[in-house]
């Protein structure tokens, strides 16, 4: 543990570790310090001066995020000075802003006008004609306004610490400075969409989101993002529709930091697309009561299997578990897992090659590794009565090896959101409708080994149920065809 | 002191004879005979007491005491020190280094040897304005040359010590004369002047402790060790000893570079070495450390001495010692906005209040200098330059800012003169009925002929 020093901030008394910033100190403590070019993941650049505070002893404000705490420093975050500081600033950040609001994607969550509300004047004096800056295509996923921009560096840091292409740097000098790429290189990293985020104005913008949405039209919640075992906290933007919009990062400093990959924020398409509606037997449309009814009749017969993906939460695990052991002893329970690849590594992130959010959890309460469990099914090669398939897999690949495990079945009962490949294929007697991780609450353990808990961020979209619901259906159905016994009896 | 012995320059003293840049020369007027002797056999220390005890100040601007500076060196970090020399001279209205590097680069090369034995650096950098061609051919070549002889390379003067010896060309940029900024523009990066601390004694070039002086403090350097703490204070003043190189230019009859003891009167330096003002002028004023230095009245010349201090106390600064002479048909305005364009140029654009600052200076003394700007924009420039100053990495806003609010504290009139009540403001005096329907209609269908184009917001992506 590193040493503590005491220091006052706007008066009140502190203890913080003495590697801290003056900046880290205040936001730790509560104290609002206004800042665009700091970040918390990122190295420290102290370029856009707007985070100055007074510190006693020193003639004149000084920049929060490059000043080192140290024993009895007074701070104060409030003052002529400082205010007149701040407002000096904001005035010299705006007079060249094209000041587009009302077309910029960024506005309603833009430092500027957060800032400018809070810290700036009242009125511009700024008359002459502002400096035109080029607007660019990053790349795939980003688009800059080089009017906008001020040049906080911010994705310049980015580039280089945690996503390590460098593709970004600051071109001509002055107020005629902006964001370019190197010549020849594309703003095309896995990473990339997080430039956007901590983009504090409307500069870099997302071309997937680009006019999309007003931000205040949207409403968010907290979720944890199931593509791969890295298991980033994301927040989840929604519009009035219900529509997923965006996906953004939340951060979390022991899992994902500041950062998500693009693939994670932009694979909520299956959400909204390819549905299964509703149960199915047969492939016919069919209610819950006679879907429920034809699975349990199909999950008595002899020799059933059941397989669980990885994609499915801790307790629709456990729940299944606990509703095979308990209602059907004989079947017995396999796991399987979505494909696996090479981990993407860069020097401030690592994008699992695990494309499964819950490997871990499935080792914990099935007890199974995927692989080898799905193997051991496999070379069994004996006929299967019913396969009890508890699928969730977006965007799943069929492999041959699951292809000859439902060959073997007599009849599969599928559990799944999708209506998809999966569903056509083979011998799929009855389907029932489940929901995507943004539907329904679970837990999924990441690779780290840290199980994180997540609400549903939206209305279910279909008639589905997550499985947990489904089982326990299945278990008082199967208790309603049985005498009654008990007290009441 | 100043009865000491009658003056004669120092660094300059062989610049005129053909051929001072040569090896040849330099040794044989007893060069490197002092980097010869004290190099593997002095103490480092010692030679770092000396410097310290001349009282040498740094001669870049900031004027901060050399021998100090380098007893700052961090040491003991397990990283190598370097010594970087900054030739980037780009302030306008000096003209010094680049004598010392065209005439006399052995000078500077034998200054480099003892500093680099002083602060036990074996690796030292000499960054060049990009535009000095002929001082970067001519270093070079000394450098090749002292390589040829041994005194540069591995072991030096036959002792056990290495020195290596990079010459480096800017490529342009004012603010890479800006010490950390250089020291990024060596690194390769963009010449972005780094935050301070750490200062550069402690982390400087590539992270490692790095000890930045001017061409001429390096040049003083070989001749005070060669002669002494003593000889070089028995000139100057007190707090600021020993001899600077000032560069005259203006309204003077003989604008130049010379060599004097520092304490002599401002006014010594423009009638005796500058000949007196030309014919038929009188003096307006005096820019006194280069184009960043608050400008002088001729009131406050009369009572300036050329030491740091007397220039601090009149509420400029010595500077790096470029002297710019304004005379009486100089039109302000226009030398008002010939700064600001230079400053708007040359911003780096890394701290807001400079980026935007210097630009609109400029764009300000633009309108003053067209004549067409608004009374209430007299007190604008002095708020957007006091909104600039001490609020930036570096010190180019407070370079930009410290001229346009002496020039506005000095020459207030100037700028009033050339403002008028704009237009719209007198249509708005104008009562509503003497505006005509016809007149309205027109500027509806023609649109206000004032309307400025507002329209910054990118109409496509």
């Amino acid at each position: 543990m590193t040493k503590q020093v005491n220091m006052k901030i706007d008066g009140k008394d502190v203890s913080v570790p003495a590697d801290w910033t003056v900046i880290k100190a205040c936001h730790e403590n509560s104290v609002e310090v206004p800042h665009y070019c700091y970040h918390p993941d990122l190295s420290i650049a102290g370029n856009c001066r707007i985070c100055m505070v007074g510190v006693k002893g020193m003639p004149r404000p000084v920049v929060a995020c490059a000043q080192p705490v140290a024993e009895g420093m007074e701070v104060s975050t409030t003052g002529k000075d400082v205010e007149e500081a701040r407002k000096g600033v904001m005035e010299f950040l705006l007079i060249n802003h094209p000041l587009d609001c009302p077309e910029c994607d960024q506005s309603g969550e833009c430092k500027l006008q957060d800032y400018s509300y809070e810290y700036g004047r009242d009125h511009g004096r700024f008359h002459e004609e502002k400096v035109r800056k080029s607007k660019a295509t990053m790349g795939p996923h980003v688009k800059y306004w080089g009017s906008r921009c001020i040049v906080c560096t911010r994705c310049v840091r980015f580039t280089d610490e945690v996503s390590g292409e460098g593709e970004l740097n600051v071109i001509y000098r002055g107020d005629r400075s902006e964001i370019a790429l190197f010549p020849g290189k594309n703003l095309d990293n896995p990473l990339s969409m997080n430039t956007v985020d901590i983009c504090p104005v409307g500069a870099l913008v997302s071309s997937d989101f680009l006019f999309q949405s007003r931000v205040w039209h949207l409403h968010s919640n907290p979720s944890v993002c199931a593509d791969c075992a890295v298991g980033c906290n994301s927040r989840v933007d929604m519009d009035a529709k219900n529509l997923i919009k965006r996906i953004v990062p939340r951060r979390n400093d022991a899992v994902n930091k500041s950062w998500m990959c693009d693939h994670g924020r932009l694979s909520f398409g299956y959400t909204h697309e390819n549905r299964l509606q509703k149960p199915k037997v047969h492939g016919k449309d069919a209610s819950w009561k006679e879907a429920r009814a034809a699975a349990l009749e199909l999950l008595s017969a002899p020799h059933s299997v059941a397989l669980v993906s990885a994609w499915n939460t801790n307790e629709a695990m456990s729940a299944m578990k606990e509703f095979l052991n308990t209602e059907f002893p004989s079947i017995r329970i396999f796991g399987y897992a979505n494909k696996t690849e090479a981990d993407q590594t860069f020097p401030g992130f690592t994008i699992s090659g695990d494309k499964n959010p819950n490997r871990a959890g499935l080792k914990q309460v099935l007890g199974v590794d995927p692989e080898a469990s799905i193997q051991a099914l496999a070379a069994e090669n004996a006929a299967i009565g019913t396969l009890f398939l508890v699928h969730n897999i977006p965007g799943f690949e069929l492999t041959r090896e699951l292809k000859a495990i439902m060959d073997r079945a007599q009849n599969v009962v599928l559990l799944d959101f999708a209506s998809g490949e999966l569903l056509r294929y083979g011998n799929v007697a009855v389907a029932l409708p489940t929901l995507t991780s943004f539907e329904k609450s679970g837990t999924f353990v990441n690779r780290q080994g840290i199980a994180q808990s997540f609400e549903p961020v939206m209305e279910p979209v279909t008639y589905g149920m997550p499985e947990t619901e489904i089982v326990a259906g299945l278990g008082t159905a199967l208790r309603a065809t049985r005498p009654a016994t008990g007290v009441l009896a | 002191m100043a009865d000491a012995t009658p003056f004669s320059p120092v660094i300059l003293k062989h610049i005129h004879e053909p051929g001072s840049h040569t090896i040849e020369h330099y040794q044989a007027r007893g060069g490197y005979e002092t980097a010869r002797n004290l190099v593997g056999t002095a103490e480092p220390a010692s030679l770092v007491k000396i410097v310290e005890d001349s009282g040498l100040r740094g001669r870049g601007g900031a004027g901060f005491p050399t021998g100090k500076k380098w007893s700052f060196l961090a040491k003991g970090t397990g990283k190598p020190a370097y010594l970087a020399v900054n030739g980037d001279e780009s302030e306008p209205g000096t003209f010094k280094d680049r004598y010392i590097l065209e005439k006399d680069p052995h000078q500077l090369l034998e200054g480099v040897i003892l500093t680099c034995w002083a602060i036990q650096s074996n690796h030292a950098f000499i960054y060049l304005r990009g535009e000095f061609i002929l001082g970067y051919e001519r270093l070079e070549a000394a450098v090749r040359e002292a390589k040829a002889k041994g005194f540069i390379g591995k072991n030096i003067f036959g002792k056990n010590f290495d020195l290596k010896v990079v010459v480096m060309r800017g490529a342009g940029a004012y603010i890479c004369g800006e010490e950390t900024g250089m020291l990024s523009s060596i690194e390769g990066g963009r010449g972005y002047p780094k935050i301070k601390p750490p200062f550069p004694a402690v982390s400087g070039v590539f992270k490692c402790p790095t000890i930045v002086n001017n061409v001429e403090t390096i040049a003083a350097v070989s001749h005070i060790l060669k002669h002494g703490a003593a000889w070089h204070k028995q000139w100057g003043t007190e707090k600021s000893p020993g001899f600077k190189i000032f560069c005259l230019s203006g309204a003077v009859k003989n604008p130049g570079v010379y060599e004097v003891p520092l304490g002599i009167t401002m006014r010594e330096m423009i009638e005796v070495y500058g000949g007196g003002l030309i014919e038929g002028r009188t003096l307006k004023a005096v820019i006194p450390g280069g184009l960043s230095a608050p400008l002088l009245t001729p009131e406050m010349v009369d009572k300036c001495t050329l030491d740091y201090e007397s220039l601090a106390s009149l509420g400029s600064m010595l500077g790096s010692g470029g002297i710019t002479v304004l005379h009486d048909g100089v039109d302000l305005m226009s030398a008002v906005y010939n700064t600001m364009r230079f400053y708007h140029h040359e911003s780096c654009g890394q701290c807001t209040p400079c980026r935007e600052g210097t630009g609109w200076l400029e764009k300000l003394a633009h309108k003053f200098h067209g004549g067409h700007a608004h009374s209430g924009d007299v007190d604008l420039v002095g708020e957007v330059a006091k909104n600039m100053r001490g609020r930036t990495i570096c010190v180019l806003a407070d370079a930009a800012a410290m001229p346009m609010q002496s020039y506005l504290q000095h020459f207030r009139g100037e700028f009033e003169k050339r403002t008028h009540e704009p237009a719209h403001v007198e249509r708005l005096r104008t009562p509503r009925d003497e505006i005509t329907p016809t007149a309205k209609r027109e500027s509806v269908q023609h649109g206000a002929p004032n309307v400025v184009d507002v329209g910054m917001g990118m109409d496509r992506v």
